[in-house]
């Protein structure tokens, strides 16, 4: 199966030349710029791929030609444009970035006002324009006049500053794996500008190699930054994705810290500082979250896979209501730092909390209860999912349902999901369980899963 | 059936339309795009003029050239010719100009260059529609995608480098002449007055000379179009005027007394001027004027009669060798040794280069010409009916020598009829000439009689 172009409430993304085209860039663009509200700039960012050339001459063209102004700021992360977004008071904005997908991948991701991606409805406005094929064009003297801002970095960090005391981080060693993405670009201008220490690897910006797949997990982070780490006597180790919205990290010995760590540890951060709100978690993300929410008197929401789900969960609280809101990606968003998933935010919010309580990371990990958890991946080849799933629920009639997202059943100790991905044609299995691995059931369920046709 | 333009227009010569519902950015990408899997991967040029759909074109056509791999060097806003010797100096593969030269400004075109930057041939031309139509474009992928560059400083000066080869330009600066400039705020508004002005020293008089504003006046150069040249002539007692369109590469002269020429007039001075210093024929379209052939007939050289069209002319002056060529009454020349194009800037340089080696004004000039009395008129037809009405044209003519090489020529002695259809719009042009402004008055009539009847 070809599955070199998605195009989703999540946006557009691709195989740039081998499934996604000029052509698809420039319709998806028309139909944003059809979907926004005329009168206020649009702004544009692009991590380093070199593919973003391109796709950016597309977007600017389509943008221009429904009216809008565009305000383009060159090769910044993700967060950077969200956070240009809300500066600017503008209508909306377009990163292009595929994140964490390997280098021949692109993607546009769509934001609303404010630099908050879009709910599914919105989403869903976009795409019926796109598939509709009838945009807005503009008059010869009515188009939209393109500026370059090349200082949105600047204003980023400052936005940082406000809220992180960053003179209090710089006594702490902290070695960075920026993959050879945008968060080398912030990382080197945070050096220079507020004399942090970061020791940056990987930090070439050339947009066609990478140094490793750039994805956040564990084991990326402990291959690249674990043999680093005792030998720079370093505190804490962070590994980032090209667009800098996710995060993973390696401790002081150089193990890496499982990515389902980041959402709790920043959770056990953040809670004492707003008791009893919320945690908005997938139903994937790891069961310690539930343990240090009950620390604090939080709650924690569990909602579908994917960041729609997230995003509309946020939307359907008030802000204040809200503590955190992430996955077991390493991808978190906290409030103190706008609702965005934003990597070096979380970053420094680690840093803090590491300040706070001086302790390492490996302290900090050894305060919390342990989860296992396995995670595996089944080709997807049975059109009756639904039967498996319900033929799995009976199997285990005394845990606690939830049937949002595929099936998950809790129990006080252990938890599974089996999902079908929204991206890959494969079925997602994942048992958790405190204290020893839950090998039987995982295996169990394997078993099913892949027996099913 | 009603008469109506043609708001888009894709063929042969490329893509032409309105910008809005028509010219849309997705198509200039798609036909960029088809263009450099046609030309490959390596080096385009590209460049505008100052419709105020420029940029948003300018970012659609970038997108289609990188998506097949190509690199841009972007030369902003510039005259037509300029961008042509650009292309062939610096040995791209190939160069587009965004400009719907002297159509209204809310139409927009590329223009297609090939190597040599020179107008696409018919086969050329025909390869590369099919390939549009064909949608089968190379798709370059991360690797292979390139980026867009600027240069802003090097075509001008190649240019004015170009003509100055090919004229006494102390002789020109010498003489102080006083001219006077209509350049419709177009691309070769601050080239202009950087060539009249600085390089050639004259007393320059300019009006519409601000690329930034819209175009002050219909766009095409024509007597009736620059009444406020001829005013400006008159109030400064300019020894010259010279009108351009939009790209700088048509020219309409006014001569000392504010009196508007005939464009075919200011081919034959350029023409004249050729001859007399540069071995080889002339290539002109049917529908100029036989002055032509009388100012060839004095130096002993032949005259070869294309198709209406730059691309036809060019194409046969490059198959012959000519020493010069254009379009009578679209105005401008064509004159190889500068370039293969047609050019504004070479044009007023061989007038001027006349006036100071003969000592003549324009008026004088214009005397010493072969006289012809010339008239011309749009006749609208039906749909189907073009066939017969040029049949019946035929043979209401037998004592004529016929020419169906495009429409109808019909010639005798001392005069001719010309009838074409247009490329645009259900419409008959009739053009005639005699020696006599009674002759072509008589001919016309009986011509206009017979199409209407």
């Amino acid at each position: 199966m070809n599955t070199a172009l998605r195009i989703s409430h999540v946006g557009l993304r691709g195989i740039v030349g081998q499934g996604l085209t000029a052509t698809h860039v420039m319709e998806f663009a028309a139909a944003f710029g059809t979907f926004l509200e005329p009168g206020r700039p649009v702004i544009l960012g692009r991590d380093p791929r070199l593919s973003g050339n391109m796709i950016r001459e597309g977007v600017v063209a389509s943008l221009l030609a429904c009216g809008h102004d565009v305000i383009d700021l060159g090769i910044v992360s993700t967060p950077v444009v969200q956070h240009a977004i809300q500066r600017l008071d503008a209508a909306g904005g377009i990163a292009i970035s595929a994140s964490h997908n390997t280098i021949d991948w692109n993607a546009l991701r769509f934001f609303g006002p404010s630099g908050i991606y879009l709910n599914t409805a919105e989403a869903g406005e976009l795409l019926d324009i796109y598939h509709l094929h009838r945009f807005r064009f503009e008059e010869w003297n009515k188009l939209g006049q393109l500026t370059v801002s090349p200082n949105a970095i600047d204003a980023y960090l400052d936005g940082l500053a406000r809220v992180f005391d960053l003179e209090r981080l710089r006594p702490l060693r902290v070695v960075v794996d920026c993959c050879n993405g945008t968060s080398a670009l912030i990382l080197r201008r945070m050096n220079e500008r507020f004399g942090c220490g970061f020791i940056l690897i990987n930090e070439r910006v050339d947009g066609r190699t990478v140094a490793h797949t750039p994805n956040t997990t564990a084991s990326i982070a402990e291959l690249q930054l674990g043999p680093l780490m005792q030998p720079l006597q370093a505190d804490a180790g962070f590994l980032f994705d090209m667009d800098a919205d996710r995060v993973a990290l390696a401790d002081e010995l150089g193990r890496g810290v499982s990515e389902e760590a980041v959402l709790p540890m920043l959770a056990d951060h953040l809670l004492p500082r707003s008791p009893g709100k919320l945690i908005i978690a997938n139903l994937s993300s790891t069961a310690l979250l539930e343990d240090v929410a009950a620390r604090h008197g939080g709650r924690v929401l569990r909602v579908p896979v994917g960041r729609q789900a997230a995003i509309d969960a946020l939307s359907t609280y008030r802000p204040e209501q809200i503590a955190l809101a992430g996955e077991g990606t390493g991808a978190v968003m906290m409030p103190q730092f706008r609702f965005v998933y934003d990597g070096i935010a979380s970053m420094l919010a680690l840093l803090t909390m590491i300040r706070d309580r001086g302790q390492t990371v490996s302290q900090i990990l050894a305060g919390y209860p342990r989860h296992h958890i396995l995670k595996a991946e089944v080709p997807l080849t049975s059109p009756n999912i639904p039967a498996l799933l319900m033929e799995l629920q009976e199997l285990f009639p005394d845990g606690v349902l939830d049937r949002t997202d595929g099936l998950r059943v809790a129990w006080p100790d252990r938890w599974f999901h089996v999902r079908v991905s929204q991206t890959e044609p494969i079925i997602r299995v994942i048992a958790e369980q405190r204290d020893s691995e839950p090998r039987e059931l995982f295996e169990t369920l394997l078993d099913r899963v892949r027996s099913w046709n | 059936m009603a008469r109506r333009e043609h708001l888009l227009k894709v063929g042969v010569s490329g893509v032409r339309g309105v910008i809005g519902g028509f010219l849309t950015p997705g198509l200039g990408a798609s036909f960029a795009q088809a263009f450099g899997t046609y030309v490959g991967k390596g080096r385009v040029v590209i460049g505008r003029d100052t419709r105020t759909s420029g940029p948003m074109l300018t970012h659609a056509v970038n997108c289609g050239l990188l998506a097949a791999g190509c690199e841009v060097i972007d030369l902003g806003v510039l005259p037509t010719p300029t961008i042509q010797m650009y292309v062939a100096h610096v040995k791209a593969r190939g160069g587009i100009a965004l400009t719907a030269s002297h159509n209204p400004p809310e139409y927009n075109a590329l223009k297609l260059f090939n190597r040599e930057g020179l107008f696409f041939n018919q086969y050329e031309r025909n390869e590369l529609l099919d390939l549009f139509h064909q949608s089968q474009f190379t798709q370059a992928g991360n690797d292979d995608i390139r980026t867009v560059q600027q240069d802003r400083t090097t075509a001008p000066a190649l240019h004015i480098e170009r003509v100055l080869r090919h004229v006494d330009a102390d002789r020109i600066r010498r003489r102080r002449f006083r001219v006077a400039l209509d350049g419709v705020n177009g691309a070769g508004s601050e080239m202009s007055v950087h060539f009249l002005g600085s390089v050639l020293q004259t007393q320059l008089e300019a009006i519409s000379v601000d690329p930034s504003q819209v175009f002050p006046r219909i766009a095409e150069p024509r007597p009736d179009t620059l009444t406020e040249l001829a005013a400006l002539v008159r109030r400064t007692g300019a020894d010259v005027g010279f009108g351009q369109d939009p790209d700088g590469d048509r020219l309409a002269v006014c001569d000392e007394n504010g009196h508007v020429l005939d464009n075919d007039d200011v081919l034959a001075l350029a023409v004249q001027r050729a001859l007399a210093h540069t071995p080889g024929d002339v290539v002109v379209n049917l529908t100029t004027s036989a002055t032509i052939d009388d100012l060839a007939a004095r130096h002993g050289r032949k005259v070869y009669r294309t198709p209406v069209g730059e691309a036809n002319v060019v194409e046969m002056m490059q198959a012959v060798k000519a020493a010069i060529g254009g379009e009578g009454s679209s105005g401008g020349i064509i004159y190889p040794a500068v370039h293969l194009c047609r050019d504004s800037y070479t044009a007023m340089a061989l007038l001027l280069d006349l006036m100071a080696e003969t000592g003549q004004t324009v008026s004088e000039l214009v005397a010493g010409l072969p006289r012809y009395a010339r008239l011309s008129g749009k006749v609208p037809f039906e749909h189907g009916r073009l066939g017969t009405l040029m049949q019946s044209l035929e043979e209401s003519f037998p004592d004529a020598q016929t020419n169906r090489m495009d429409g109808l020529k019909l010639l005798w002695e001392g005069r001719w009829l010309h009838v074409r259809s247009s490329n645009t719009e259900p419409l008959l042009r009739l053009a005639v000439e005699a020696r006599t402004a009674e002759q072509a008055q008589a001919l016309f009539d009986e011509a206009w009689r017979r199409l209407t009847s």
